[in-house]
């Protein structure tokens, strides 16, 4: 599954560690979601999108 | 925060040295009371019962680090460090074992060795982890 997660990152201007902090999880996690190697759960997609105050659909998208 | 930093994985840490010492002291203290071809009492068994509680206390530490390890990609990569350990030892022994079944030339594979080939699996699940994630995983 494609997402949109580092351009949304790099457009608050956020590293990969900002990111993980603010969502309590590893910076591997962050990296394996945003090149494509790990798809992340509902739970997570979700705090994902509160985090970024955007629809689900609008981080990640169907292949 | 680091894979290795994660607060799971340093509490697995704290627990798996102490069992790994106990483990090799206990099989030393095994192997130095018990003669071989002695024949069985409440005391060589007793001790040979020792390493396998050692042996309880590392399933026991991984089982807790997959519950504790709250974070969901880490616990995906040990969980297939696992599943490619579990399939390693099943492959290596249920080969073994019809070997022995057919060819009585064959070395017995005694079942102590389990454990030990498992754990080599997962090594063996480390290096799928790097080449499928870029990721070892967490130890």
């Amino acid at each position: 599954m494609k997402n949109r997660l580092k351009v949304l990152r790099a457009e608050r201007d956020w590293t990969q560690g900002d990111l993980a902090d603010a969502l309590a999880i590893s910076r591997q996690s962050i990296n394996a979601i945003e090149t494509g190697k790990y798809d992340p759960s509902l739970p997570l997609a979700f705090r994902i999108a509160d985090l970024f105050e955007l629809p689900i659909e609008a981080i990640f998208l169907r292949d | 925060m680091r894979a290795n930093n994660h607060p799971a994985m340093r509490r697995y840490t704290k627990r798996i040295i102490p069992i790994t010492f106990a483990y090799i002291a206990t099989i030393a203290l095994a192997t130095a009371m018990v003669p071989d071809n002695a024949p069985a009492s409440a005391l060589t068994i007793g001790l040979a019962l020792l390493p396998g509680i050692a042996a309880l206390g590392w399933l026991w530490a991984m089982g807790r680090l997959l519950i504790e390890l709250d974070d969901e990609y880490l616990r995906m990569l040990e969980v297939r460090k696992f599943l490619v350990a579990t399939g390693a030892t099943l492959a290596i022994t249920s080969v073994w074992g019809v070997l022995e079944l057919y060819s009585p030339e064959v070395p017995k594979l005694a079942v102590f060795f389990v454990f030990p080939i498992w754990c080599i699996g997962l090594a063996l699940g480390q290096l799928v982890n790097r080449f499928a994630f870029g990721d070892r995983g967490t130890c």
